[in-house]
C-alpha cells in the first residue's frame, strides 16, 4: 500500500530524480569507494598479523613493525629510483618498513577511535536524552556540565593525564572520552527537545507510557539517525585526534606504530624522506574522508521514510 | 464576454524520479478570461499546484519538466520564452500567492523591504518612488496604517495580516494574472471571509484575472465564476460555478460535492467515495476515476473518455456523458 | 437523569508572560478563562473556534497533557485531579484516548503499525503477545484496514489510512471517551467523509463519547450532538447542535455560520450577503474589557465595552451576550442565520 504521490512541497526527500547518468554513477561510487576503503582498513587491522590466533608469522604485514635494519634507513618506496620491492613504501629513519607500520598503525588508530566513539556516544546519548526529555533542573545541571566540558581545553587535560598516568593507549582513550561525550549530549538533547514536542510523544503520554518507555521507544530511535551520522563522522575526527596526541608524544608511545606517531616521526625528514610521514598521512585522510561519505549515505538509509524511494 | 487572457492547451508536466515518471499533469486545457476568477479544484496530488507552477515555469528542475503543450498568455506562448524573458514576465505579468503566510515571507526583512524588492525589480523605480508604490500596494490590500506597517517585520503581524502582505507583494506590479494557491487555507473562517471579500474588491479595481487553486468547495463557490475539477492529473469537468454545484455531470464532481457535510442541513451519513486516488506511477489505462466510480462501465476501464462540451462552457470527460 | 461521562467546571489556564533577566512575570495570557461543559455518554460535544480561542488547551487538559491553573474535571463524577497516580493509570488514562489532527506526525515514524496500535495495550495491560496480536488484527479490521498491513511503517500509508490507524490505536483499550482534535482537517475532501462515517459508526457500535475540537462548522454539525462556540478563551454559546445551527444567538456564532455557508454567485446577485467581521481576534494577553467580542461585533453597544455579559439560558441554549439581557429582546433577535440556501 504505497502511496506514491509526488509531493512537491516535501523538501525532506532528497531529489535524486532527474539526475544524469553520470551523476548517478558518481552517487553510487560515493558509497562503494568509502565503504571499500573502510572495510579494507578494518580487515588490514585485523589481519595485520595473526598472533591473536596463535600464528605470529602469518599476516598481511611483510615485516614486524618494530624491526629495525639500521643500514636500510630511509629507503625510498619501490616506485621511485633507489627503491626496492623489498620495502614497497620504503623505510623510516630507523630502517623500519613503512608499509608494515602503516598496517599495524591501523590497529591502534581504528581501535582507539571505535572505543572512544562507543564510550562517548553511550554516555552522551543517555545524558542528552535525559536532559532533553525531562527538562527542568536535571537538564540545567547536565547542560552546565556539558558547557564546562565543551569549553575545557582538551589538550591540557590530555597533557595532565599523560603526566599522571603516563602516555599510552588508555591515556588517549580516557583523554578523548573525558570531554568527547559532551558533543553527543548536546546533539541528542537538542533532538530530544524537538521530538518531545511531537504529536506522537503526546500520544504516548495519553496512552500512559512511562518516561523510560518514551525515552527508549520513541525518542531514542528518532535520535539514532543523527547519532549514527555523527558517529560515522567521528571515526575520522577521532583518528585525527589520536594522531595529534601521538604526534605530540602524549599518545601511543614508541615503538608502537600509530599513524599519528608515524607522521610525527617523519617530520624531521620531510625534505629528504617524505614517504615516512606521507603514507600514514594518506591513510588518515582516506579513513576520515570515507567516514564522512559513509556517514551521509547511512543517514539516507537509516530513515524508513527514505528507504522506499 | 471579455477577452481570453490565458489559454492553456494540452499541458503535460511530469516529474522524473528513480521510481519512474510521475505524470503530475497529463494533458489539460483551459482558458481564463480577463478579470475572471477561475477555480482549479481537486484533492492533494491531483496536479493543481503543479499546473500553477507550470504556468509560472517555476517547477523544481531538473526533476519536474513540462513535457508538452502550450501556455499562451495574451498572445505569447510562455513555453517559447527564454529563462530571462520569463523572469521579466513573472511578477510583472503573472504572480503567485502561496498557501502559508508564515513561510512565504522572509523573516529578516521588513515588510516594506520585501514589497519594495519586487517593485524595484520590475519597474526600475528610484528609491523615493519605491516607497510610494509600496504604500499603495499595502493600501490596495487594505492594510491599516501602511506608512507605519512598512517598517514592521513579518513576525510582528498576525497570520491574516501576513497573508495580506503576501497579497501586496503579488499585486505590487499590477499583474494581469494572479495564481493563488490555497491562499485562504491557513486562515480562520472569519479571516478567510475577509480575505475573499477583499480579493473580490481588488479584482473590481484592477481587473486582474485570478486562478484560484483550492480543495475547498465552499471557497470556490464564493469567489470563482468558472471552475475546473481535477483528478489524478486530468481535468474531469469544467463549468460555471453554479452549474458545477447544481448540475455536476462527472461522477467524481458530484461525489465530491456530496461528500462534504452541509452546514444548512443535518446529514446522518455522508456520501463517501471508497478507495483512494491512483498512484501517478501506475495509472489505470482507461478513465482514472474508473476504479472508484459508482457508475463504471466496461469501456471506462479500457479507454480514456474524450472531453465533450455538453453545453456552452460546460465540458465533461466521462463515458456516461454523450 | 442524563448519563454524564465528563464534566468540566470553570477551567482556567493562564500562561505567565515573563520579561527580563529575572524572568519577572509581567502579565498572563488567558488562554482558557472559565470554561464549563458536560459530555454525555455516547454523545459528541464539539468545541468550535478559531485559532487562539483556547480549544486545544481544553483538549490537552482533558488528556492531562497540560496542567490547569484552576478548575476541575470530573470523570464519571470523580475529580481527576484528586486521583492518585495509580488511580489515573488504572481508571482514567486507559479510558480516555485521543486522535490527533495530523496523521503525519502523530505516529512514531520508526514503529510499525503493529507496534503503534499495540502500544496502549502493552503499556496498560498485562496481555500476552498472542492476545495483543489478535486484538491488533481485530481493531485493524474494524477501522477498515487489511491484516497484511500490520508490518508496514506509517509513511507507507496515505493520509486517510493513517488516520484509520490513529483511530485504531485510540480504540485499542475500549475507551469510553475519545478526544478528537481536528480529526479530518488534514485529510483530503473525499477521504474526510470516510473517516467521519467511520467515527460515527464506531460511536454507535461502542457507545463512545467524543470531545471534538474543530474549526469547520459543517464538520461539527455533522459530527456533534452538542456544540460550544469559543471565542478568546470563553464559551460564548452552548447548545444542542440542531438548535444552535438553526437558531444561532450570539453575533459571533452568526458571523461564523455566515462565513462558512456555501454561497453561489447567484445567491449574491439575489442579495444574500455574508457577515464579514472586521479586524482579528485580539490577543489573549490583554483581552478587551467588557464583552471580549465587542471589538468586532456588529451589534455592539456602549454597554458591551464596559460590562462583562452574563451567561443566560434561552431555551436549551446558553449564550453570553448583552443582547439577551432584556427579556423583550429575546424573541426579536432569535432568527435563523442570515446566509441564504445554496444549491443542492
Amino acid at each position: 500500500m504505497l502511496s506514491i504521490m509526488p509531493n512537491i512541497e516535501d523538501k525532506t526527500r532528497p531529489r535524486i530524480s532527474g539526475l544524469s547518468r553520470g551523476a548517478r554513477i558518481l552517487r553510487g561510487l560515493s558509497l562503494v569507494i568509502p565503504a571499500t576503503v573502510l572495510a579494507l582498513m578494518f580487515l588490514t587491522a585485523i589481519f595485520a598479523d595473526l598472533a591473536w590466533i596463535g600464528l605470529p608469522d602469518v599476516g598481511l604485514s611483510p615485516y614486524h613493525p618494530n624491526d629495525q635494519v639500521l643500514k636500510e634507513r630511509r629507503l625510498p618506496p619501490a616506485f621511485i629510483e633507489g627503491g626496492s620491492t623489498e620495502h614497497l613504501l620504503g623505510t623510516d629513519n630507523l630502517g623500519r618498513d613503512v608499509l608494515s607500520r602503516v598496517i599495524h598503525g591501523a590497529r591502534v588508530s581504528l581501535s582507539v577511535s571505535l572505543l572512544v566513539i562507543f564510550i562517548t556516544a553511550t554516555i552522551g546519548t543517555i545524558l542528552g536524552i535525559t536532559a532533553g526529555y525531562l527538562g527542568g533542573r536535571i537538564e540545567g545541571f547536565i547542560m552546565r556540565v556539558v558547557d564546562v566540558a565543551l569549553s575545557f581545553p582538551g589538550l591540557i587535560l590530555a597533557l595532565l593525564l599523560a603526566t599522571i598516568i603516563g602516555p599510552g593507549y588508555m591515556t588517549v582513550v580516557i583523554a578523548l572520552s573525558a570531554l568527547g561525550w559532551a558533543g553527543y549530549a548536546r546533539l541528542t538533547r537538542g533532538e530530544s527537545l524537538r521530538i518531545r514536542q511531537s504529536d506522537f510523544v503526546a500520544q504516548a503520554r495519553v496512552n500512559g507510557a512511562s518516561t523510560s518507555r518514551i525515552m527508549l521507544r520513541h525518542i531514542f530511535p528518532n535520535v539514532l539517525n543523527s547519532l549514527i551520522v555523527i558517529m560515522t563522522l567521528a571515526v575520522g575526527m577521532m583518528i585525527l585526534a589520536e594522531s595529534m596526541l601521538s604526534y605530540l608524544g602524549i599518545g601511543i608511545s614508541a615503538p608502537t606504530a600509530s599513524w599519528g606517531s608515524m607522521v610525527a616521526d617523519g617530520r624531521n625528514d620531510l625534505d629528504r624522506a617524505w614517504w615516512i610521514s606521507t603514507f600514514p598521512g594518506i591513510a588518515i585522510g582516506a579513513v576520515v574522508m570515507s567516514g564522512n561519505f559513509l556517514g551521509d549515505w547511512i543517514r539516507d538509509k537509516m530513515d524508513p521514510r527514505l528507504r522506499q524511494l | 464576454m471579455s477577452k481570453i487572457l490565458l489559454q492553456v492547451e494540452d499541458l503535460c508536466t511530469s516529474f522524473f524520479t528513480r521510481a519512474g515518471e510521475f505524470k503530475a499533469v497529463d494533458g489539460i486545457s483551459f482558458y481564463v478570461h480577463e478579470g475572471e476568477t477561475f477555480g482549479l479544484v481537486g484533492e492533494s496530488a491531483c496536479g493543481k499546484t503543479v499546473t500553477g507552477l507550470s504556468i509560472l515555469r517555476l517547477l523544481p528542475e531538473p526533476a519536474g519538466r513540462i513535457v508538452g503543450g502550450k501556455i499562451i498568455l495574451d498572445g505569447t506562448n510562455l513555453m517559447e520564452l527564454s529563462k530571462k524573458e520569463m523572469r521579466a514576465y513573472r511578477g510583472k505579468m503573472i504572480s503567485m500567492i502561496l498557501q502559508d503566510p508564515m513561510t512565504s515571507l522572509n523573516p529578516v526583512y521588513t515588510v516594506g523591504n520585501q514589497i519594495g524588492e519586487s517593485v524595484r525589480l520590475h519597474q526600475g523605480l528610484r528609491d523615493d518612488k519605491v516607497e510610494d508604490e509600496v504604500i499603495s500596494a499595502l493600501r490596495l490590500l487594505r492594510i491599516p496604517a501602511p506608512e507605519m506597517r512598512i517598517r514592521d517585520y513579518p513576525f510582528q503581524m498576525s497570520g491574516g495580516m501576513r497573508q495580506r502582505v503576501v497579497g501586496s507583494i503579488a499585486m505590487s506590479c499590477r499583474p494581469r494574472l494572479l495564481i493563488a494557491d490555497e491562499p485562504t487555507t491557513a486562515l480562520d473562517a472569519t479571516i478567510q471571509a475577509q480575505y475573499i471579500a477583499l480579493f473580490k474588491d481588488i479584482q473590481k479595481q484592477t481587473d486582474v484575472a485570478i486562478i484560484f487553486i483550492t480543495h475547498d468547495f465552499g471557497v470556490v463557490a464564493n469567489i470563482c465564476q468558472r471552475v475546473a475539477v481535477m483528478y489524478a492529473g486530468k481535468i474531469v469537468e469544467t463549468a460555471a460555478t453554479s452549474t458545477i454545484f447544481k448540475a455536476p455531470k462527472h461522477p467524481y464532481t458530484s461525489a465530491l460535492i456530496h461528500s462534504v457535510p452541509r452546514l444548512d442541513r443535518k446529514d446522518d451519513r455522508l456520501y463517501s467515495i471508497e478507495g483512494q486516488p491512483p498512484s501517478l506511477l501506475d495509472l489505470p489505462p482507461g478513465c482514472r476515476f474508473a476504479p472508484r466510480c459508482p457508475d463504471v462501465q466496461e469501456i471506462c476501464h479500457k479507454q480514456q473518455p474524450p472531453i465533450v462540451e455538453i453545453s456552452d462552457g460546460h465540458s465533461v470527460s466521462c463515458w456516461k456523458v454523450k | 437523569m442524563t448519563d454524564v461521562i465528563l464534566e468540566a467546571r470553570d477551567l482556567k489556564k493562564y500562561y505567565p508572560v515573563t520579561k527580563g533577566l529575572l524572568q519577572r512575570t509581567i502579565g498572563w495570557v488567558r488562554a482558557v478563562d472559565g470554561i464549563s461543559f458536560t459530555i454525555e455518554r455516547g454523545k459528541t460535544l464539539s468545541l468550535v473556534g478559531e485559532s487562539g480561542a483556547g480549544k486545544t488547551t481544553v483538549a490537552k487538559a482533558v488528556l492531562l497533557l497540560e496542567k490547569l491553573t484552576s478548575g476541575s474535571i470530573l470523570f464519571e463524577g470523580k475529580d481527576i485531579y484528586r486521583f492518585s497516580k495509580s488511580q489515573l493509570k488504572m481508571e482514567y488514562r486507559p479510558r480516555v484516548q485521543s486522535v490527533q489532527q495530523n496523521p503525519w506526525s502523530s505516529m512514531n515514524p520508526r514503529m510499525r503499525v503493529r507496534d503503534i496500535i499495540a502500544e496502549p495495550l502493552v503499556v496498560n495491560t498485562k496481555r500476552t503477545k498472542e492476545e495483543i496480536r489478535s486484538r491488533v488484527l481485530e481493531i485493524l479490521d474494524q477501522v477498515g484496514l487489511a491484516p497484511n498491513q500490520v508490518d508496514y511503517y506509517p509513511h507507507e500509508f496515505s493520509g486517510g489510512q493513517r488516520q484509520r490507524i490513529a483511530v485504531a490505536r485510540a480504540l485499542a483499550l475500549n475507551p469510553d471517551l475519545i478526544v478528537l482534535d481536528e480529526p479530518v482537517s488534514a485529510l483530503d475532501v473525499s477521504i474526510r467523509a470516510q473517516i467521519m462515517n467511520l467515527l460515527k459508526d464506531l460511536q454507535d457500535q461502542y457507545n463512545l463519547s467524543y470531545l471534538v475540537i474543530a474549526h469547520n462548522l459543517a464538520t461539527v454539525r455533522f459530527m456533534s450532538h452538542t456544540v460550544a462556540i469559543m471565542y478568546l478563551g470563553e464559551i460564548v454559546e452552548f447548545g444542542e447542535a440542531e438548535e444552535l445551527f438553526t437558531r444561532p444567538l450570539h453575533p459571533y456564532t452568526r458571523a461564523l455560520i455566515s462565513a462558512s455557508m456555501l454561497t453561489l454567485p447567484e445567491d449574491e446577485d439575489k442579495g444574500v450577503e455574508k457577515i464579514i467581521l472586521s479586524g482579528e481576534m485580539p490577543s489573549p494577553l490583554n483581552p478587551p474589557p467588557g464583552c471580549r467580542f465587542h471589538t468586532r461585533c456588529v451589534e455592539a453597544t456602549d454597554k458591551c465595552s464596559k460590562d462583562v455579559p452574563e451567561v443566560r439560558e434561552i431555551g436549551q441554549q446558553r449564550v453570553k451576550c448583552h443582547l439577551y439581557a432584556d427579556p423583550s429582546v429575546r424573541s426579536a433577535v432569535s432568527k435563523g442565520p442570515d446566509a441564504g440556501p445554496a444549491g443542492k
